[in-house]
């Protein structure tokens, strides 16, 4: 876990109001694990962090993906270059990538993209496969650089690629992991108990201190998204209790 | 910069305040050279599941945090937390909690003389069951009854935790120090709530949380000083310090040494930083000691 001031280097649009920003973040690019998620903070900025998922890496610097959905992001984004915003990071149980596996299905939705490059780095590391179904309402919400050895998109209006859900769309693979709106993620619990999926939670302090992060489980009890989570096995998350009505991305 | 504090000689006055340093073993950054004490994240005696999410809301300026007090239960700190504490070279206090006045009583039974155990820091913030769920903390005699258990139960220091949920906390600050306290934290939160208007219903399953942070400041600094006329004991300031110049607002209100939380959350060198800037501003203003700051605290 580190804790540095990063310049803001570079921002790039990749849909519509979805923005990539990139961050000069050394220690963290080296050794941040797909799924993995850091804590920003900016000034003037809210009072406390906001948690992201880092997108990709490229040599020393980090990338987040956002989009302006309060007053927080709309300040990030209102940003420009060389301004330092403060990350904590990385944090988090990320995906497990282990070799074994043939084929890996990441299923994503919307901003649910966020943790997805990395994880195709590291499933294509172990050898796996990578089909990337993505998902959004319409063909200019679509994240413009999904990749994969395989990639299948899906728009609720059927403007490009499969007309339906990212889930309905996904083809028979060895293992699924998932990240999307918590509905998007209870779909998925119900049709792949085993898939790895990155849940969405209102945060405090990101380093398993407040216990703001509960994340309730289906043996009873709760986590912390931030420290045991924010990768579960589908089927261990009690889904009922989540809110649904969160969009990827806690909204500042 | 070290101070006496109900019973126990602190190297600085900046302590880590219950429930933001979790059980200070979860975050590597935290720094500890500053920190004077720490108050444990409050516990009961037996584990508690906490309450169902959202359990934090961002407000402006603060925090609304309805967690349910979600712990290991007396057991698991004894077992899991306490030796770890044993080998730290600052005191650890545990703050403790129940829902009638044997339960404290209990609780201080059972920790005291457990090593790595300092001291005692009471919620009394909590439901009184056997009074049909009215406040510990906005009842003189309720408040002091708890305090009279858990001194009876232990020699160690034994410090309140004041709610600023009240008409006179002067009255309260009394009550506990003529029960025994040896020192007092002012303030816990404020209650608040924050209303989703998608789904007009309130933002926190708990649907009420406890507001922290820089929003509540002013009248933690008001509340912690009329503590501080009040009693002849130590207080404790807490409320939204988040740099060296709100802290010293407390220490110049008449405390004798401050927590900080909330801010933790936000900058994991917060203590640290406090700790140093009150330094600072004491070399620059000449003064040699902390016991040297002048304090305005005209007496009732």
């Amino acid at each position: 876990m580190f804790l540095l001031d990063a310049a803001l280097v570079a921002r790039r649009e990749v849909a519509r109001g979805m923005f990539v920003l990139s961050l000069d973040a050394p220690q963290i690019a080296n050794s941040v694990r797909a799924g993995q998620f850091v804590n920003l903070g900016w000034s003037p900025g809210p009072l406390l962090r906001r948690p992201f998922s880092v997108y990709r890496t490229d040599g020393d610097r980090i990338e987040v993906i956002l989009k302006a959905v309060g007053a927080g992001t709309s300040q990030l984004l209102a940003m420009t270059a060389r301004d330092t915003i403060s990350c904590l990071g990385p944090l988090g149980h990320g995906f497990e990538l282990s070799p074994g596996p043939r084929s890996v299905a990441l299923v994503s939705g919307g901003l649910g993209v966020a943790p997805m490059p990395l994880a195709a780095r590291e499933a294509r590391a172990a050898g796996i496969s990578v089909t990337w179904v993505h998902g959004a309402r319409s063909v200019d919400e679509l994240c413009s650089e999904a990749d994969g050895d395989e990639v299948i998109w899906a728009t609720d209006d059927g403007s490009r690629g499969f007309a339906g859900t990212a889930v309905s769309a996904v083809p028979e693979t060895d293992m699924v992991l998932a990240c999307g709106p918590n509905r998007m993620l209870a779909a998925v619990a119900m049709r792949w108990p085993d898939a790895q999926v990155a849940v969405e939670t209102y945060m405090g302090c990101g380093t398993g201190v407040c216990l703001g992060c509960a994340v309730p489980l289906a043996r009873g009890g709760y986590d912390r998204a931030c420290k045991e989570g924010p990768v579960y096995r589908a089927a261990d998350v009690e889904w009922s209790m989540l809110p649904a009505h969160l969009a990827y991305a806690v909204s500042a | 910069m070290s101070v006496e504090i109900g019973g126990l000689t602190l190297r600085g006055p900046v302590l880590a305040a219950s429930g933001t340093f979790g059980y200070g073993t979860e975050v590597p950054l935290l720094e500890r050279r500053a920190l004077g004490a720490m108050v444990s994240k409050g516990i009961f005696l037996r584990p508690r599941a906490g309450a169902p999410p959202p359990r934090i809301i961002e407000t402006p300026s603060g925090m609304l945090n309805a967690i349910g007090l979600q712990g290991p239960g007396v057991e698991g700190l004894i077992r899991d937390y306490a030796p770890q504490w044993a080998q730290w070279d600052f005191p650890v206090l545990v703050n403790i909690n129940g829902e009638t006045a044997a339960e404290y009583g209990e609780l201080a039974a059972r920790l005291d003389g457990v090593p790595g155990v300092a001291g005692f820091e009471i919620n009394i913030s909590c439901p009184n069951v056997e009074q049909g769920g009215l406040y510990f903390g906005n009842d003189p005699r309720a408040a002091a009854a708890v305090t009279e258990a858990v001194r009876k139960r232990t020699d160690r220091p034994v410090w309140v935790k004041l709610t600023p949920m009240v008409t006179d906390i002067g009255v309260i600050a009394r009550a506990c120090e003529a029960a025994g306290a040896d020192a007092l934290s002012a303030i816990n939160t404020f209650v608040g709530m924050s209303i989703d208007l998608n789904t007009r219903q309130p933002r926190l399953s708990f649907r009420t949380g406890g507001l922290s942070g820089p929003a509540i400041r002013p009248l933690a600094v008001h509340l912690a000083h009329q503590a501080a006329r009040a009693v002849s004991i130590p207080v404790i300031g807490i409320g939204g310090i988040t740099g060296a110049d709100d802290a010293l607002e407390f220490l110049v209100a008449g405390c004798a040494a401050v927590q900080v939380g909330t801010a933790t959350f936000v900058k994991p060198r917060a203590i640290a930083e406090v700790h140093d800037g009150i330094a600072a501003y004491l070399a620059s203003h000449g003064f040699a000691s902390l016991a040297e700051l002048p304090r305005y605290l005209p007496r009732d």
